[in-house]
């Protein structure tokens, strides 16, 4: 299965390269849209079948919608795409368990759900949604078409906006260095993220002490640390995972001179909840945001229906993923936290007293990253018992005493988190850095003795700031080695029998 | 810059951003930039009704309209019905 996607991946690419060259635009699309189409079809035709019949009922509804943009037509056209939705993905978790013996239950447990569903099924619905607006939105048959089967989002995302795409297609082709430049580079970027730091933290350092092992192998006495360490744990490995996943799409599309939306900003850099899901999987918050939250929230005009709003709008974003209570719980969780952050704001303003900007930052920081990666246990759980049990854990003293995993596991978890944190705070400040001594290098000029004498710090620092930029414009006389090593890596992992890192799929393709 | 345009900032610096040294215009990125989340949306939308003292169905907005205050009250002319 694996060199068959590869394989057909490689023939999607050549497509689409060859098709960006074609004159006519009608002729370049639909050969972009039959890419797409033989990419998903490796998942199956059946799959296919559907994305199809999705992409066809979404653009009829759409027309009829525009004619008369009512909330009547609106909601018939959500209704059926919920229907449709509900049928592949919650109706057999539901039926499966039920002692319902009968043909119509029989059929439904064989039910497979398509790959992807969720993610281009809420591309149709925000299609819809947007036609009632009144968007100016006139897309051909295959063009919406081809903006549900994009090959790089097709199968998790980043969910993505017409208003976005269609120019995208329409626009006369043209291969520009710098697309290929950092397409390249966040294609990199995400495959190290996934093929190396996720697995990692899966597996561990070495057998039965990754974050997996938490999860699957122990049944019971997870300790206080134990449990927050697979929050965090799991917390980094999804990132890592999906964040790396939409690096990778990102860049893919980048390389054919697609703009895609981010998926994720520095996520664990948040100082609030709130501010937390404006920058984790972005494409679906915003989403939720736009067209549940606004329009909901917006009803009334008493505080506890904007926080029922905020709740529900979280409930639905853990029910999006599936259909399981930990699910849900995990969603409620969420509402209940960023409620819980506004409160708390409301009272900090009543105390007679302000603390330090800083220190107020960093409880906020701290508070938010804790209580978050906490929320990670209930996603991952295997049902609420085992979250349950889990988190009873933290809240008992005496558990603080009891470690279930290896050694090496306490090592990695603290060790992955206070990496990436560094690296991303060393990130800005080289950026600053950066962007302050060139700006002086420039104003130097000829000047540069007297601006800043040879042996002072002001001479230094500028030597090392024009040394950053020689070589970070010239990327890729040290990235190519990397990426090739890094490519002869991967397909030594795929191909070989007794592979040193087990690559296992993609987390978010499962939803 | 108008009267309602000024009282929605001021509403925006002192009930919603709250901190020292922030200059918000009419054509300040709000939503894009981060500066308000989307409860904070939420109320500057209902604040925007109260000074134009219309109804503005917020199922008809698109994301794009909320970004700034000269955006959020184009939106309530182009959308908004008089209050009853």
């Amino acid at each position: 299965m694996t060199n068959q996607i590869l394989i057909s991946l490689g023939a999607v690419v050549i497509l689409w390269a060859v098709a960006w060259q074609l004159p006519s635009l009608k002729i370049r699309q639909a050969v972009l849209l039959g890419a797409s189409y033989l990419f998903y079809a490796n998942w199956g035709i059946d799959f296919l079948l559907v994305l199809i019949a999705s992409s066809v009922l979404n653009y009829v509804l759409g027309i009829w919608l525009r004619r008369q943009p009512s909330v009547g037509r609106l909601w018939i056209g959500v209704t059926l795409n919920i229907l449709l939705l509900g049928f592949f993905k919650y109706l057999p978790p539901l039926i499966e368990p039920a002692a319902i013996n009968s043909s119509l239950a029989d059929l439904v447990r064989h039910v497979v759900m398509p790959v992807g569903i969720s993610f281009w099924t809420f591309q149709g619905l925000s299609f819809l949604f947007d036609t009632y607006r009144e968007e100016e939105l006139d897309p051909s048959l295959v063009e919406f078409c081809l903006y549900m089967a994009f090959w790089p989002t097709v199968l998790a995302g980043p969910i993505c906006r017409l208003p976005n795409m269609l120019p995208q297609f329409r626009r006369i082709a043209t291969f520009n260095s710098a697309d290929i430049s950092v397409g390249a580079q966040r294609l990199l970027q995400g495959i190290i993220m996934k093929m190396v730091l996720a697995q990692i933290l899966a597996s561990g350092l070495s057998p039965g002490a990754g974050v997996n092992a938490g999860f699957d192998q122990i049944k019971s006495g997870w300790g206080g640390l134990d449990v927050l360490l697979l929050g965090i744990g799991f917390g980094f490995q999804l990132f890592f995972d999906f964040a790396g996943y939409s690096h990778m799409v990102i860049g893919a599309a980048r390389l054919f001179g697609i703009h895609l939306e981010e998926n994720f900003d520095r996520p664990f850099l948040s100082l609030t909840p709130s501010a937390f899901w404006t920058r984790w999987h972005m494409s679906l918050s915003f989403w939720i945001r736009d067209y549940v939250f606004v329009p909901l929230a917006a009803a009334r005009r008493e505080i506890w229906w904007q926080y029922f709003a905020l709740i529900f709008a979280m409930t639905l974003f853990g029910l999006w993923h599936a259909a399981k209570a930990t699910f849900v719980v995990w969603g409620i969780y969420q509402g209940l936290v960023i409620v819980a952050h506004r409160l708390g704001q409301r009272i900090k303003r009543r105390l007679p007293f302000t603390w330090p900007a800083f220190l107020g930052a960093l409880l906020s920081w701290v508070s938010t990253f804790c209580l978050l990666s906490l929320g990670w246990i209930f996603f991952r759980a295997h049902d609420l018992n085992q979250a349950w049990a889990m988190l009873r854990a933290v809240l008992i003293p005496s558990s603080y005493d009891q470690f279930a995993l290896p050694e090496s596991f306490y090592i990695l978890v603290p060790l992955t988190a206070v990496s990436y944190l560094f690296c991303k705070q060393m990130e800005s400040f080289v950026a600053a850095w950066s962007k302050h001594y060139s700006l002086q290098l420039q104003m130097s000029g000829e000047r540069l003795d007297s601006f800043a004498p040879p042996g002072s710090l002001a001479r230094i620092n500028l030597v090392l700031v024009a040394l950053f930029n020689f070589f970070s414009e010239r990327l890729w006389w040290w990235l190519t080695p990397a990426v090739f090593v890094v490519a002869v890596f991967i397909s030594l992992a795929i191909f070989s029998q007794t592979s040193a890192i087990a690559v296992t799929p993609f987390m978010y393709t499962i939803f | 810059m108008n009267g309602q345009a000024q009282e929605v900032i001021n509403y925006i610096v002192k009930d919603v951003i709250r901190r020292p040294g922030v200059e918000i215009r009419e054509d300040t990125p709000l939503v894009s930039s981060g500066l308000i989340d989307s409860l904070a949306l939420v109320n500057i939308l209902l604040k925007v009704e109260d000074v134009t003292q219309m109804r503005i169905p917020a199922g008809k907005v698109r994301p794009k309209d909320m970004d700034t205050v000269n955006l959020m009250f184009a939106t309530a002319q182009r959308l908004g019905k008089p209050r009853k």
